[in-house]
């Protein structure tokens, strides 16, 4: 189904303007929805574990931006390191609070989201993070060169896809994590330790959006304290639209990266067809309700 | 000659490529109670959803009062007369009782053009309609603070006020005690007297007998058989639900082997479940007989200390628990499956660990186990891709009893097992717990029916407040009226 979505989207918008198929864009789309992807992977652990995110956005840009102070003393591998664990480590902080104090996720990513953009404008001072001579030519490398032809940016997700779509699917912990979501009380009923299952969830959800911060900072060749606004917002999205059910239980990783190019590609399509950019706003939020209808008209049969 | 109050003729349903009923007639008339009865998928839910509104025929007639009626919904068939008494009752725990009683038609007083709820009024018909059904609770209380059985007349009342001619009861006493389902009869032989037409589903066919004017047998989605009053017995009615005559021996006990479970589930009294051995729990709903299952499988607030096997085990969680070798089976099937997945994760799910190498799930060792169990306890349909949710109760029951069975447990504790299920998935499961005790494991079962608990335990503890207060065996002999008058029921 979201499939189809996309196929016929891409189809409808290359009828409607030559520039669509073009490389360069068919590049840029494939670069845009790398970051989006892998933080909706994370959202996809989170949401199937019965959960919530908001917090994706705020922890990119914390990553994004101790990568890149690390990354100008200590090197790049140092760097991206120290960006990585930031992010677990905001995930972390959401999963005990959530599994084992019985919060909200709702109420506890929000006031993550929060806190943590805060501390981001603290430690940098509010302004971006790239040293006097820049972020070392390496790392920014990696933000705009290929390999085979196609962008390390996108290397990063279609790796992580196969590697994570194998522990969701073919391990005992992702089985349990589809289980906690589906019904909690059975799952614990069922032996599984269904509170360090869902502190898990929001960890993975957390260390990718923090690799995908990483890649932010290195694509804006620097860290930037105001990276990844709304980014929870798209990538919640993403998810539903690749059939996720926020009742926890129900979602798959590569349909969720098929949600994410369905945001990209509309995005695209309406840039390329000179559609405003207020209406674009209407446009989106209108086709992420008609997608969530749809989704449950279909379920109801 | 006057019209039946309700009727369905030559009725029919598909569900994707099954035929959940196939030309069924059906009618009850006012002033009658009308029982149907039928096994698990025979197709009782779905007469009774098509007579209330849910589902829509594919083929035959619905006819009110003679007349031939549509509902596109459930309000359409309220809006006719016909309402339903769910099993789980849709009231609103956190409103009064006054207000759930009114909700959908609230009396108003009017000022011009604002409309003000009158309370009082509200408060005054609840406690009228509740006094018919000899209840007199406060009508200002919340539904939160009722009982079920309490609940359930709230709900009649509901129907009551809104001057319902037919009345679908679904399973109404499966949580009832005796005495409340004594008040219940008499509640509907009062307003079979008032004229009101009452269709009545229940497993329990002791009841069907007790109170029924006519009963319809449905089997396999078609009429198997109608009789009226004073024709048909128990063993009548289980013949025409399954075809063939029912049959339930109690087996003789096995000798007992080693103790396999020892605890103090009250922290006082020592209960022993030994190998080749099936202990009852028998309590009055509320008694603490759940309680202590979900306790010994490490489920309380508490950890608890066991004897598995000899060697002292502190359960802290279920996973502790199933790790000593300890199955549940828990007393609400929403409990024990995760709805929304198929049956084959559902069998695997407490069984993963066993079937991964290197934490790489083996799938085609999966495949076999799943297929192999849901042969051996008799899975209908044979679907393992097919989600729990799809199946019916007695069905669901069974694929609980497969999880444990794959683990090839030791001990297998059993809250409430056969509620709610149909006689003949409940002389599978109880074959199916002898098989289990029979190769050397271990059961102890809390149920709500307790000739079930006399058939099938070899020593059955009686249970009051909480506290094992009287410990009745085999070979002293364990019938119904003893157990009944052990819990003080």
């Amino acid at each position: 189904m979201p499939l189809i979505s996309l196929i016929v989207l891409c189809a409808a918008t290359a009828l409607l303007t030559n520039r669509f198929l073009s490389p360069f864009n068919l590049t840029n789309i494939l670069v845009q929805s790398s970051i989006m992807a892998v933080i909706a992977m994370g959202m996809t652990f989170v949401i199937v574990g019965g959960g919530f995110d908001l917090s994706v956005g705020s922890t990119a840009a914390l990553s994004g931006c101790i990568a890149s102070m690390v990354m100008l003393d200590g090197g790049i591998v140092a760097g991206v390191v120290a960006g990585i664990i930031a992010g677990a480590a905001v995930g972390l902080a959401n999963g005990l609070v959530i599994a084992f104090l019985n919060v909200n996720p709702f109420i506890t990513t929000l006031g993550t989201m929060v806190l943590v953009r805060g501390v981001v404008f603290l430690i940098t001072s509010g302004a971006p993070v790239s040293g006097d001579t820049g972020l070392p030519a390496e790392f920014i490398a990696f933000g705009s060169d290929r390999f085979l032809g196609i962008h390390y940016l996108v290397w990063v997700p279609a790796v992580l896809l196969a590697v994570l779509s194998f522990v969701m699917h073919a391990t005992p912990y992702g089985r349990r994590i589809y289980a906690t979501g589906g019904g909690r009380e059975a799952a614990y009923l069922s032996g599984v330790p269904v509170r360090r299952v869902i502190a898990s969830t929001y960890v993975w959800c957390g260390a990718l959006a923090g690799v995908a911060g990483v890649m932010l900072a290195a694509r804006l060749q620097s860290g930037q304290p105001t990276a990844g606004e709304f980014y929870e917002l798209t990538a919640i999205a993403a998810v539903v639209l690749g059939g996720a059910s926020l009742q926890g239980g129900e979602g798959t990783l590569y349909k969720s990266v098929i949600g994410v190019f369905i945001m990209i590609v509309l995005g695209n399509a309406l840039n390329l067809l000179n559609v405003d950019s207020y209406w674009q706003r209407v446009a989106v939020g209108a086709v992420i309700i008609a997608a969530a209808a749809a989704e449950r008209l279909r379920s109801r049969r | 000659m006057s019209h039946p109050a309700a009727s369905a003729e030559g009725v029919t349903k598909r569900f994707g490529a099954t035929v959940a009923l196939d030309g069924v007639d059906f009618d009850v008339a006012l002033g009658e109670i009308h029982a149907v009865v039928g096994e698990n998928g025979a197709g009782k839910s779905t007469l009774i959803r098509i007579l209330g509104g849910v589902h829509r025929p594919d083929g035959g007639v619905i006819r009110v009062d003679g007349e031939q009626r549509h509902f596109a919904n459930p309000r359409d068939a309220i809006a006719a007369g016909i309402v339903t008494i769910p099993q789980e009752l849709r009231l609103v725990p956190a409103l009064s009782i006054a207000e759930n009683i009114a909700l959908g038609d609230l009396p108003v007083r009017r000022f011009g053009p604002l409309a003000m709820v009158d309370r009082a009024r509200m408060r005054e018909e609840a406690r009228a309609l509740l006094g018919e059904l000899d209840f007199d609770p406060d009508p200002r209380a919340p539904v939160a603070s009722l009982g079920f059985a309490e609940r359930q007349l709230v709900a009649i009342a509901k129907a009551l006020r809104r001057r319902c001619r037919v009345f679908i009861l679904d399973e109404p006493t499966a949580a009832l005690e005796k005495r409340e389902i004594a008040r219940l009869f008499s509640v509907l032989a009062r307003m079979k007297q008032q004229g009101t037409a009452v269709i009545y589903i229940s497993h329990r066919l002791d009841e069907v007998v007790a109170i029924a004017d006519r009963c319809t047998v449905l089997r396999d989605g078609r009429v198997a058989a109608v009789a009226v009053r004073g024709v048909f017995s128990v063993s009548d009615l289980v013949a025409a639900m399954t075809g063939r005559a029912a049959q339930e021996a109690i087996t003789a006990s096995l000798p007992s082997g080693e103790p396999l479970l020892v605890a103090q589930p009250d922290g006082a009294a020592t209960l022993c479940v030994r190998e080749r051995e099936v202990i009852g729990l028998a309590g009055l709903l509320g008694s603490g007989t759940s309680r202590m299952i979900r306790g010994l499988f490490g489920a309380a607030s508490e950890p608890t200390i066991v004897e598995v096997n000899g060697d002292k085990r502190r359960l802290a969680s279920p996973a502790d628990a199933i790790a000593a070798g300890i199955g549940m089976v828990p007393g609400e099937r929403s409990l024990g499956l995760i709805m929304n997945q198929s049956v084959r994760d559902n069998i695997l799910l407490p069984n993963l660990d066993a079937l991964s190498r290197i934490g790489w799930l083996n799938h085609y060792a999966g495949d076999r186990i799943v297929a192999e169990l849901m042969e051996l306890v008799d899975i209908r349909p044979r679907q393992p891709e097919l989600k729990a949710s799809a199946l019916s109760g007695g069905n669901q029951q069974k694929v609980i009893l497969a999880k444990w069975l794959a683990r090839r447990v030791a001990v297998l504790l059993l809250d409430d097992p056969t509620q709610g299920i149909d006689v003949a998935a409940k002389v599978q499961i109880h074959a199916l717990i002898r098989d289990v005790v029979a190769r050397g494991g271990g059961a102890l079962i809390q149920s709500s029916d307790l000739g079930e608990l006399a058939r099938l335990c070899d020593c059955v503890l009686a249970v009051r407040q909480g506290r094992i207060v009287a410990g009745l065996d085999r070979t002293a002999g364990i019938d119904e009226p003893k157990l009944r008058s052990a819990i003080g029921g």
